[in-house]
Order: C-alpha cells, then sequence, then structure tokens
C-alpha cells in the first residue's frame, strides 16, 4: 500500500519537472479559463446546453484518481464566444490581403438555411446511421468553432447530409469547402447549391471514414484511394512542419468509433492517407466516453491505454464543445451505447498534429515499431517499464530509464506520452534494441482490417 | 418407461438370432505368436509415451551448413536442459513452502508426479515444435500440461502392474483374432471381458487410475511456459559475432492484437527460427498415440477402457471439461452396438501403398504441387516484397496496394508452413509405417460418428493420405471385382455422375489406354490421373487395375484396393426417408431409377425456373443472372442446408462460386448472391416439403425445451444416448505469472442452455446420429458376414469382392432403421422426459409454456406415401 501512494504522489510530481508541454497548457488554462456561450436560446428550436466547456463531468469520472489534477490536464479547454469574436475581428483586419471573405456577401444576402423541419426529414430518410446538424443555431456555433474565416485552409466537411453546416460555413466566410458525402440521397442538393456558388464549394461523392480501404474486393464509390480524392482535388502534397493546410469537420459513425479513430492515428504516424497532405487537422465529433478515454491521464488504470496514449502523443487534443444527444438528428433507432463513463453528449474534439512529431528521430518508416511498443507496454498497465524494456534487450533498461530520469519502479500505466516519445527515440538510437524482436515484429491488421 | 425400453434394434442385435453361430467373423491373417510379438512392439512404444522418428525430408543429403547447425542445436538443448532443470527444482522448492491463501492451486502436488527430467524433456521437445510465427500461450500450455496428463497416466500404469497383466490378457484374446486361433461365436468385446473376469485378481483395467483436471493441466502448462520465457538463454551472437554479446530469452512472451482482443503469444527468438531452418533437423518426435497401432487395439468394453494399451483414451470426443457425456454413457446399460461397431472399425489391418507414398514423397522432396495437393517448401513461398512507406515515388494507393501485397505474401507465408508440416507429419508417419502392418483404433463424437484416434494420418485424410492406404488384408477380386475397381476409378475422376453403372463402367474401358499409361508411367506419360477430383487415389486405382488386367487369372487377382461407396445426398436421404417424402426420395435415389438422379441439378432446375419467372416480371437481378445458374452455383448450399446452414452461410457460399464465374459482374455479387442462396431455400422446400416439416418440428421442439431451461438429448436406436452440450458461456480467468488467461466455456450443465445453438444444431445433430446408426448397423452386419468394413461417415469401403455383399446389407440396414418409428420414438421420449407435469406452484405463463411444449413435442410431423422397401432395389442410393 505504501508504495502505492508512494507511487501516486511520484506521479503527481513529476509532471512538475519534466513535462514542459503540460505546463504550457496549465499556463493556457490559467489565462483562458471556462467561459459559457451567451445568446444561443432561441425560440423554437431545443435548447442547447450551455454547459458547452465545463470540466464537472471529466473530473467526475469513475477510475480517475484526483491526485495532482490540476498540473496534469492535458486538455486545453479554450475558446469562448468572446474569444472569438476578437479573432474574428482581426481576420477582418487582415482582409487585405485575401480575397474578399465571400464575395457571396456582396451580392446577395446570405445564404438561407432552409426549413428545420424539412432538413430534419430529408436527413432522417438517410438509410445510414449517422449523426446531422440541422438545428441553425448549433450550425453556427460550430461554425464558429472551425473558425473558417482562414483563407488558406482548406475545410473537409465530411458527411454533410443536409447541408445546413455546409451554408453556414459559407455564411461565416469559408472560402473553400469540399463536401464529402456518402450517401447518394443528399448529392443532388449539394451538387445543386454547389452550382449556385462561386467555387466555394466543391461536393464529391465520397465517405471519408471509408478512404484507403485495406481488404481486398472491389471498391467503389463512396470508399476512395486519398491520392485520387487529392488529385482530383489539385491538392499537392506538404511538408509535415508547414501550417495547417486543411480542417476536417465530420461527426463519427457511432459504429466502431475506436476502430475508425485507430486507422487513422496509424496512418498519421505513418504519415499515410490524408496525413501526406500535411498536418490535416481533425475536428470531430465523437461521443463523450471516447473522449474522455482519448484524454485520460497515466494512473487512470482502466482507461490509460494506447489509444490514449498515442493520440496524445501525435496531437493537441482540445475539447471545443460538449452537445446533448438529442440535439442531432440521428438515423437510427440504435441506441446510445452505454459506457461506465458519462455518455451524455457528443464532444467536438479538435486533434492537431503536433509540428514536432517528428523532429527527434521518430520518422514515418519507424513509426510502426513505436506503436509495436506502445501496444506491447500498455497491455498490463501495472508492470514495471525496466521489467518490459530488460525483456527486449536484458540489462538495458535502468540505463534508460536513467537518462529519462525515471525512477526504477516506474510502472507503464504511469509513463506520459511525451516520455514514451523519448523513450522511443532513445530506443531506436541504441543497436541493442535495433536486434530485439520488437523491430522483427510487424502489426497485422487482421480480419476485418481492423485497426484497434 | 421409454427410456428404460430398449428399442427394437438393439434387441434384435441382443438376441441370439443376430450374433450367433452361423456368422462368419474375420480373422486375422497372423498367427497368435505374431500378433503377442506386435503386441510387445506396440506396449513398449506406449511405456516411453513418445516416439521419434525419421521424417521424410532426411532423405536430402546432409550439407556442412546442416551439420553444424544440427551440432550447434543439440549442444544448445544441453544447456537449457541444464537450466530448466535447475530452475524446475529451485521453483519446487519455493512452492512446496508456500501456503496458497488465494483460491489458485498450489501446482507443487502436480509437479511431483512426474520425474523433474520428464517435465523438462516435455518443454525442450515443445522449442523444437513451435512455429516460426509463434503459438498461442492457451494452446501451448494446453499442449503441455495434456502430454504431462499422458505420462501420468501411463507412469500410473506401470506402477501398479496393470501392464503384465494386460499383457496376459491380450495373450489370451490373440485366440480370437488370429488366424491360427479356435473359432469362436463371441465378439471381441464378449471374449476381452471374458478374460478379464477369469483373471479377477489384481489390479483392474478399468480405467483405475485418475486423470488432471483439464484446468489443472492448463495451469501446469502456464506455468511450465513461465519456466521456459524466463530460463531458456542464449547467446545473441552465435550466429552473427558483430552483434553485441549477451544472454537473450530464447523464447518470448507478447501478445498480438485480433480486432479488440489480445492474445498472448509465445514467439521463438528470430535466432532460433533461423537455426532451425538451417539445422533441417529430420527427427520428428511425436506423442505415441499418434502413430497407428502396431497390433490390434484393445477392444472398447467399457467407457473407459479400450483401444490403445496404456495411452488413455476417450471413448467420446468431447470439449476438455465438458462431463455430461461421459456420465450419460456410465449410466448406460448396454452400449454394446456401438462399442462393437468402434471395434470392428479398428480391428481392420491396413498397409501402406508403397509405390505410390514413394511417387508422393519424391514430388514432396522436390517441389511440391499446389495442383496435387503436395504442399511446395517454403522455399517455394512468394518473397515477401521489400517495401517502404517514405519512398515518395509511389501513390498512396499503390503503398495501400503494396502493403496488401506483404500481408498477402506474410500470411500465404505462415499457411504454406502449417500446410507443409502437415504434410511432413502424415508422409512420415506413413513412410515410417512402410513395411508395417497397423491398425487405427477409433472413438466417436457425440452423435455416434466415429474416427480413427490418430490424428494426422489415417483414412479420413485427404486425397494423399487416403491413397497411401491400402487394406492389409487381400482378396481376390472374384467375377465382378475388376469391374467395381474401374468404375470406382470413373467416380474417383469426379466424371460421368449421370450415367449409368454400365455406362461408367463402359467409359473406364474405353480410356484403358490412358489408365495404363498412368500406371505404368505416372510423372512422364499423359498423366492422366492428374485430371481427376481425387487425383492419388486414382492413381492408385489406376495401379490396381494394370496389375490386375495383366495377372494371369483377374478374377483371381489379390486385390488390396478398398472400393468406395458414397451415400447420395446422404443428410437428404435420412430426411427423405423419415418423411417419407415421394418426390424428394426420388431425388436422392431412394426409388430405384435407370439412371443416377443428381439432387442438385434438380434444385437447381428449380432455381432457374424461379429465376425466369422473376425475369419475366422484371427483377433485375434475375435478369441479370441469366445463364450463370448451374448445379455448381447451388451444390454447396444444398449439401449443407441439411446440415442447418443459415441464409448467410449460403449466401457466402455463393457469393464464391459467382466469384469464380469471370463473366459476372462483380459489383452485383452481394445482390445476386443474396437473391439466389433465397431461390435455393424455396426450392428446396418444394422438393422436400415432409424435410421441411420435420426440420420445423425438431427445431421447434428444441426451442421449447431448451427455454423451459433443458439441453436437448435422445437415445439413438442403436442405443447411444446424445445430449447437445450447448450452454451460456461461462467465463473463467486463470491467473499465471505471464499473463492471465480467459477461458470461455460453453459447455457447462449449470449453465442455462443456449437457446439458439441447441435449436439450430439439433436438426443436423439429429441427422448425423441417424446417419451413424446407419453406419454402426451395416458395419455389424458386415462384421458378421465376414467382411471387411470401414467407414468415412456416409462413405462405406470394403474389398472389391464385397462391394455387392456390402451394397445389399447397407441397403437392408437402412430399411430396417428406417422402419422402426423413428419420429414417434423421438417424440415419446421426448415427451416423456421434459413433460414430466406441471408443477403445482407454477404461474400462468409457466403454466402456457408447459403445455405448448407438450403439445409440441407430442404432434409428430405426418408422413408421405414413399415405399420404405424400395430402396432395396435402388442401385444409386449408394454408389
Amino acid at each position: 500500500m505504501s508504495i502505492h501512494i508512494f507511487r501516486q504522489v511520484e506521479l503527481m510530481m513529476r509532471p512538475a519537472c519534466c513535462q514542459t508541454i503540460r505546463s504550457r497548457l496549465c499556463l493556457h488554462k490559467a489565462v483562458l479559463p471556462p467561459v459559457g456561450h451567451s445568446g444561443r436560446c432561441i425560440s423554437g428550436v431545443p435548447v442547447l446546453h450551455r454547459r458547452a466547456f465545463s470540466l464537472d463531468s471529466l473530473s467526475s469520472g469513475p477510475g480517475r484518481h484526483t491526485l495532482g489534477q490540476s498540473s496534469q490536464q492535458p486538455l486545453a479547454e479554450r475558446t469562448s464566444s468572446s474569444a472569438l469574436a476578437q479573432r474574428n475581428l482581426s481576420a477582418v483586419a487582415l482582409q487585405g490581403k485575401c480575397r474578399p471573405l465571400s464575395r457571396y456577401d456582396f451580392l446577395h444576402d446570405l445564404l438561407d438555411l432552409g426549413d428545420v423541419e424539412e432538413n430534419r426529414l430529408h436527413a432522417q430518410s438517410s438509410k445510414m446511421a449517422r449523426h446531422y446538424i440541422v438545428d441553425p443555431d448549433l450550425a453556427q456555433l460550430v461554425a464558429q468553432l472551425i473558425e473558417p474565416e482562414d483563407a488558406k485552409t482548406v475545410i473537409f466537411e465530411c458527411n454533410p447530409g443536409p447541408g445546413v453546416l455546409t451554408k453556414t460555413l459559407i455564411n461565416a466566410g469559408a472560402q473553400r469547402i469540399v463536401a464529402l458525402e456518402g450517401d447518394k440521397l443528399f448529392l443532388p442538393k449539394l451538387r445543386e447549391l454547389e452550382g449556385r456558388l462561386d467555387g466555394q464549394l466543391e461536393v464529391v461523392h465520397c465517405d471519408y471514414f471509408k478512404l484507403d480501404p485495406v481488404g481486398n474486393g472491389a471498391h467503389g464509390p463512396p470508399s476512395m484511394f486519398t491520392d485520387k480524392l487529392f488529385n482530383d482535388l489539385g491538392i499537392s502534397e506538404a511538408n509535415w512542419t508547414d501550417d495547417v493546410p486543411m480542417k476536417v469537420f465530420g461527426i463519427l459513425p457511432m459504429r466502431n468509433i475506436r476502430g475508425t479513430l485507430w486507422k487513422m492515428i496509424y496512418a498519421l504516424f505513418e504519415q499515410q492517407s490524408v496525413f501526406r497532405y500535411g498536418r490535416i487537422e481533425l475536428n470531430f465529433f465523437i461521443s463523450e466516453n471516447e473522449y474522455l478515454k482519448l484524454v485520460s491521464c497515466p494512473g487512470q488504470n482502466l482507461y490509460y491505454r494506447p489509444f490514449a496514449v498515442l493520440w496524445q502523443m501525435a496531437c493537441d487534443i482540445e475539447l471545443l464543445h460538449k452537445e446533448p444527444w438529442e440535439s442531432f438528428v440521428y438515423t437510427s433507432k440504435q441506441s446510445f451505447p452505454r459506457s461506465r463513463l458519462p455518455n451524455d453528449h457528443l464532444c467536438l474534439v479538435r486533434l492537431r498534429p503536433r509540428a514536432n512529431l517528428f523532429s527527434n528521430g521518430l520518422t514515418p518508416s519507424n513509426a510502426s515499431t513505436l506503436l509495436m511498443m506502445i501496444k506491447q507496454l500498455l497491455v498490463k498497465r501495472k508492470d514495471k517499464l525496466i521489467d518490459m524494456l530488460d525483456h527486449w534487450s536484458p540489462d538495458s533498461g535502468s540505463k534508460l530509464l536513467e537518462e529519462m530520469c525515471l525512477s526504477e519502479d516506474i510502472l507503464t500505466g504511469h509513463v506520459y506520452p511525451e516520455e514514451y516519445r523519448r523513450l522511443f527515440e532513445l530506443m531506436d538510437k541504441s543497436q541493442e534494441f535495433k536486434q530485439s524482436w520488437l523491430y522483427k515484429e510487424v502489426l497485422e491488421n487482421s480480419e476485418r482490417g481492423g485497426w484497434s | 418407461m421409454g427410456i428404460k425400453k430398449q428399442h427394437h434394434l438393439m434387441r434384435i442385435y441382443s438376441s441370439k438370432a443376430f450374433t450367433r453361430s452361423d456368422h462368419r467373423y474375420p480373422k486375422l491373417d497372423f498367427s497368435q505368436q505374431e500378433l503377442q510379438q506386435r503386441f510387445k512392439k506396440q506396449l513398449t512404444i506406449e511405456q516411453d509415451c513418445t516416439i521419434t522418428i525419421d521424417s521424410v525430408e532426411a532423405q536430402k543429403p546432409i550439407t556442412e551448413n546442416m551439420a553444424k547447425m544440427r551440432k550447434l542445436l543439440a549442444d544448445q538443448r544441453v544447456l537449457w536442459h541444464k537450466s530448466l532443470l535447475q530452475a524446475l527444482m529451485e521453483s519446487k522448492t519455493i512452492l512446496a513452502n508456500t501456503n496458497t491463501t488465494d483460491n489458485r492451486h498450489n501446482l507443487y502436488p502436480y509437479l511431483c508426479v512426474l520425474e523433474d527430467k520428464d517435465y523438462v524433456d516435455i518443454m525442450i521437445q515443445s522449442i523444437d515444435e513451435l512455429p516460426p510465427s509463434g503459438e498461442a500461450l492457451k494452446i501451448l500450455a494446453k499442449y503441455l500440461g495434456g502430454r504431462v496428463n499422458t505420462k501420468y497416466s501411463v507412469r500410473q500404469k506401470q506402477r501398479n502392474q496393470t501392464v503384465e497383466k494386460l499383457n496376459n490378457i491380450y495373450d489370451t484374446y490373440t485366440d480370437l483374432v488370429a488366424k491360427d486361433g479356435k473359432d469362436f461365436d463371441t465378439l471381441p468385446r464378449e471374449q476381452w471381458c471374458k478374460i478379464v473376469m477369469d483373471q479377477s485378481s489384481g489390479p483392474s483395467l478399468q480405467g483405475g487410475e485418475s486423470d488432471l483436471p483439464f484446468i489443472v493441466t492448463l495451469e501446469l502448462g502456464m506455468y511450465m511456459v513461465d519456466l521456459m520465457v524466463s530460463n531458456i538463454k542464449i547467446n545473441s551472437d552465435i550466429l552473427n559475432p558483430d552483434f553485441n554479446k549477451k544472454f537473450i530469452p530464447l523464447i518470448y512472451h507478447m501478445y498480438t492484437f485480433r480486432s479488440t482482443r489480445q492474445v498472448g503469444f509465445i514467439k521463438p527468438h528470430p535466432i532460433l527460427s533461423q537455426i532451425q531452418l538451417e539445422a533441417m533437423e529430420t527427427k520428428l518426435t511425436f506423442d505415441s498415440y499418434v502413430m497407428p497401432m502396431l497390433c490390434p487395439p484393445v477392444p472398447w468394453n467399457s467407457v473407459k477402457s479400450g483401444a490403445y494399451l496404456l495411452t488413455p483414451s476417450q471413448l467420446m470426443r468431447t470439449a476438455e471439461g465438458a462431463t455430461q457425456h461421459v456420465e450419460l454413457l456410465e449410466q448406460c446399460k448396454n452400449l454394446h452396438a456401438v462399442l462393437d461397431t468402434l471395434n470392428q472399425l479398428g480391428n481392420c489391418a491396413w498397409r501402406i501403398n508403397k509405390p505410390l507414398l514413394d511417387i508422393i514423397i519424391s514430388i514432396f522432396n522436390d517441389r511440391g504441387n499446389d495442383k496435387l495437393d503436395i504442399p511446395p517448401p517454403l522455399s517455394e513461398a512468394p518473397k515477401i516484397p521489400h517495401f517502404s512507406p517514405q519512398d515518395p515515388s509511389s501513390t498512396s494507393s499503390e503503398k495501400a496496394q503494396m502493403k496488401r501485397e506483404v500481408s498477402n505474401a506474410r500470411k500465404k507465408g505462415s499457411e504454406m508452413h502449417s500446410l507443409r508440416m502437415d504434410a511432413l507429419y502424415k508422409l512420415s508417419i506413413a513412410n515410417c509405417m512402410r513395411d508395417e502392418i497397423f491398425w487405427f483404433p477409433h472413438n466417436m463424437d457425440f452423435r455416434g460418428r466415429t474416427y480413427p484416434c490418430p490424428p494426422h494420418f489415417n483414412h479420413l485424410g485427404s486425397d494423399v493420405t487416403r491413397a497411401a492406404l491400402v487394406f492389409a488384408d487381400g482378396k481376390p477380386l472374384g467375377p465382378k471385382g475388376l469391374d467395381w475397381i474401374k468404375i470406382h476409378l470413373v467416380n474417383l475422376t469426379g466424371l460421368k455422375k449421370k450415367s449409368s453403372l454400365g455406362g461408367r463402367l463402359e467409359y473406364a474401358n474405353s480410356i484403358m489406354e490412358d489408365i495404363l499409361d498412368s500406371a505404368d508411367n505416372p510423372l512422364t506419360g499423359k498423366k492422366w490421373w492428374m485430371n481427376a477430383d481425387e487425383p492419388w487415389q486414382a492413381l492408385g486405382c489406376c495401379m490396381e487395375i494394370a496389375n490386375a488386367v495383366r495377372s494371369p487369372d483377374p478374377t483371381r487377382f489379390i486385390s488390396h484396393f478398398p472400393v468406395h461407396q458414397d451415400g447420395s445426398c446422404n443428410g437428404l436421404q435420412h430426411y427423405a426417408a423419415l418423411g417419407r417424402d415421394v418426390i424428394g426420395a426420388t431425388s436422392v435415389n431412394l426409388t430405384p431409377c435407370e439412371l443416377p438422379q443428381d439432387v442438385y441439378s434438380g434444385v437447381a432446375q428449380q432455381v432457374e425456373e424461379f429465376r425466369v419467372r422473376d425475369a419475366k416480371n422484371g427483377v433485375k437481378i434475375a435478369q441479370l443472372l441469366e445463364g450463370v445458374i448451374s448445379r455448381k452455383v447451388v451444390k454447396q448450399t444444398v449439401m449443407t442446408v441439411v446440415y442447418g446452414v443459415t441464409r448467410y452461410g449460403g449466401r457466402l457460399q455463393i457469393e464464391k462460386r459467382l466469384k469464380e464465374i469471370d463473366e459476372f459482374p462483380k459489383e452485383h455479387l452481394w445482390e445476386a448472391s443474396r437473391y439466389l442462396v433465397r431461390l435455393v431455400f424455396n426450392g428446396l422446400k418444394e422438393m422436400f416439403t415432409g424435410t421441411r416439416e420435420i426440420q420445423e418440428w425438431l427445431t421447434e421442439s428444441a426451442r421449447l425445451i431448451s427455454k423451459a431451461g433443458y439441453s436437448v438429448q435422445w437415445v439413438t436406436p442403436l442405443g447411444l444416448p446424445v445430449i447437445q452440450p450447448y450452454h451460456r458461456t461461462r467465463r473463467l480467468v486463470l491467473k499465471s505469472q505471464l499473463q492471465s488467461v480467459f477461458l470461455t466455456i460453453n459447455y457447462d450443465t449449470k449453465q442455462m442452455p443456449d437457446t439458439v445453438k441447441q435449436k439450430n444444431a439439433f436438426p443436423p445433430n439429429f441427422i448425423h446420429s441417424l446417419d451413424s446408426t446407419h453406419m454402426m448397423l451395416t458395419s455389424l452386419h458386415c462384421y458378421s458376414a465376414g467382411l471387411a468394413f470401414v467407414s468415412v461417415h456416409d462413405c462405406f469401403w470394403t474389398h472389391a469382392l464385397t462391394v455387392d455383399t456390402m451394397n445389399k446389407i447397407c441397403r437392408e440396414q437402412f430399411v430396417a432403421l428406417h422402419s422402426q418409428p423413428i419420429l414417434q420414438e423421438l417424440s415419446n421420449y421426448l415427451v416423456q422426459k421434459y413433460c414430466t407435469g406441471i408443477p403445482l406452484e407454477a404461474k400462468k405463463k409457466k403454466t402456457e409454456e408447459y403445455l405448448e411444449l407438450s403439445l409440441c413435442l407430442a404432434t409428430v410431423p405426418q408422413t408421405g406415401d414413399f415405399d420404405l422397401q424400395r430402396v432395396k432395389e435402388s442401385t444409386y442410393f449408394f454408389s
């Protein structure tokens, strides 16, 4: 027991001394305390939640130990409408440099979002199990959070459905939107909108979540290969360290959320798929429980797993907004997945790949070994890290841990993602580990093309 | 009381009228002394528990490097043995002084049932057998623990003087089976029991020794794996002096990830795999029960005693840890017919078809041949393409493509390895037996279907293994034997399925030139045999024909060749007979016809009619399928429908067939297969009305029985009790040093029955219990007529001379079986078993359910007008 307590304390102390990234986040948090929204209540539409950025439900999640929480919170919560408003102003101030925000504005009124009820019916007629945004206020909020006014960034909207958000984004000044719609049902109306506009919108019959299929057999639309898509769109590859060239917005299909995210994180580390085209920023609505798993911290034994480690290692993760499930149109009768974690909301999460991810020895070609290592280490999160390291390369563990300033009896479930990255970088430099079987193992993406 | 009442068929079997004096039981072609010597040889092997044989690859020359690597391995093994022994002793000392307070077993007592050295030997052996891609921890643990158990069991028998007693009994027993023995009118089982009674002093042979519980064997196995992982080391620079010298673990524990599951795996270090690959060791070590027996098996005389001499064997194959079957069997008063069948099947002596085996081995040791089902060596495997994900010149779809190729190549490689090893085992065992005469002891599954116990090499195997086996006993061809062999050859080619027997014979005669050429120049001639459905058996058949026609008098040519007679869609035959279904009976050849009826063509025709109708009505997919529907497309589905294939599975089967048709547009595969499977099911319904009703009645009965909380249970007409072992899953966690292992147990009778499985499996299981009964009846009657008889489920084998007799018996016994009121008796049994009265305090809902169950069980489906006796005249019933 005493050891346990010692570990907890140690865990609490450690970030303070060697986690620069997190301390920056702390600062960030201190500067920008959560602020609620105002002016979202309009009669006639369902009332949307205001607890948008509250952390209450987070900290009350089971299995989470409260020690040291303030210093460990890996997510940066930020944004408020006021902050956004200021941004908008500055964007307007910069207008001279790029082409007018939206010429549409000059010539016409804003695009008509259409009748809410009609949009709802239209969305509901889809046979795919998906969530859609039809509420104009929700669309407005999401559009603001995506910050569409940056002219250099292309916005990929996944499965826009009735197109309420699409129009809102254009009204908000988006310069280039690519609507990737997997359901043929919505294509005619979207194409019609595309025709009415002056190049701000391109519609492609494509399901973003089925890009680059792995299985054998025939592939037709809406599944597609990235290079074909990007080629058609005339988008060329970019360097990892360049600015974010593209933002993706989508609501993750409820079926196999984690599988979808696994596939993406693999692609990210190997710079495959969309990540060949630079640091694509992902803005996804995912279920609250999956979000909580994504941001779980060392010591949260049940949830601190490879999934969380790899995403946190690769991306800055920001919770932009929480919205109750009921605010969306859901086309399936299936109920929401139950979970031991709170799961009343869809969370809009921004996953922005870190520019420095590949700066220190990690490369897309050795990344698969990193993935293998993380997966092996975190099967049992109460094992000692040193034992696992010695297992791979006898007598190397203590030297490595010393270099890392980690204690000899640290458990694998208590190591931060950043530390794991550094650990890997050290291992990759050492000849001893190169001879280990770890480097000969390959992660098979087994049967169902499952990546999880 | 229906349960106690003997079935009619059992009464016949037990009565004097069946068993006695006018019957000629076959004798074995050995003297008593020869058999006694063979017994001693077999006994020695079983006492060792393992046997080491030369693999067929031993025929290859040894290179300098191979010799070096073999020496290296041998030296290493000595070291590993030493460190394992040391570690085991230390660990035992610790365990002996540990009081376990948690609910885990303290393994100490189980580490004392053998000598330390024995445990270590078992561990070292498992290293040699570890495939390069590793093995799941659970499987490896089961294997190690199982070996300890076998050895333990044999040791017990050695200790308590069983061996000596067994020796005496067997010596006396040979009197019954040897050719120079006396004539008896008793069966092997009866004789054995009689001798045992006479020698009642000393230890019991009735399995007095105890088995280790299944869970313990697993824990023991995991303990041994842990010991190996942490104690066997190798120098990292052993192959490459450039590497840092370190003592590294030889095998390691890691996880593989399969969708959401993590599976603990034990893998050999790449260095070990490299040494093994280069050493190409040519010794194979097997558990002794893997080899066929060198003397006739001990006749099954009780649930616990039979088959091997010392090696423990199960009368009924069950999931490890499932006890319900054995309990039922032990309560059963009269299993004689079943035991006797197993004994008769086991008493068939075999030998190797040497010329054929030599050809097979020569191809195996060359480069293999996929078309002839001889797996090529790994050197023929596709090279795993090298690709770097960083190569900027390739597009992402090219990379995805390359990734797929790498993964396919790797998959192909490990598939090839396992196929190659499987063939290596089979051929090596066969080669080791090339000059022997041997026996396959038999046991059965819970529905009574019989299997030879040795797992790799037996007559149930593939074309290759079947071809390598012939009867040890030879019989003259007689007047019609040669014709039967020729017809058998045509059957093996898969041609002329729609021709009469005369037509097939005529065809065989018309291609005699090809047949003789195949026999004389199998690898250099016209290679006619290679295009047969079953090429190796066809080649063997060609050689037999060549030898026979060239002998001075073919009718007196001694043939060892087994001739097969196949039931035509045997499952549907039983359904049609149960339902006395006139149309169904004709389509599966229960009715005599000039030409064989082909149920698959029939269904295909019916499906085509439906399609034409739909196409006329403008159904698009029906129009698209014009000219596609054939016998081949529907065959597999029709065949498996009887055994419970669902629409889902049926669709997959049909999709596979459609994929093979190049012209068919791939984008419509899903829709087309979904459409077709519906038509096939409808077609079958139309043709087999009775079948459908029976199937539905069985399904519904099982559903209600299971819902009432019982497992479905019945008794075959030969008195074999059957119980379906499907229950809701219980999870069990076994903790060990390495990891926790989760066991899913779905046979635990304390759990509620799994209704879905109980109901879906009942019809096919019931039909299997009938086809096994038919086989048993045929076997028993063949034996009393002095025939050699073996079976592969619904395919019966005998000498060419006796095909006609076997055919007659086979038909008579089918009629005898179905003349019983089978469904009525089933209904009586179920009612009596599950409707024992409504509990007094039952609620309304319970009462309703009870009434529904009683009503369903009592309502036997109506039958049609088919005259069962006509089966006796049907040529193509089994052909």
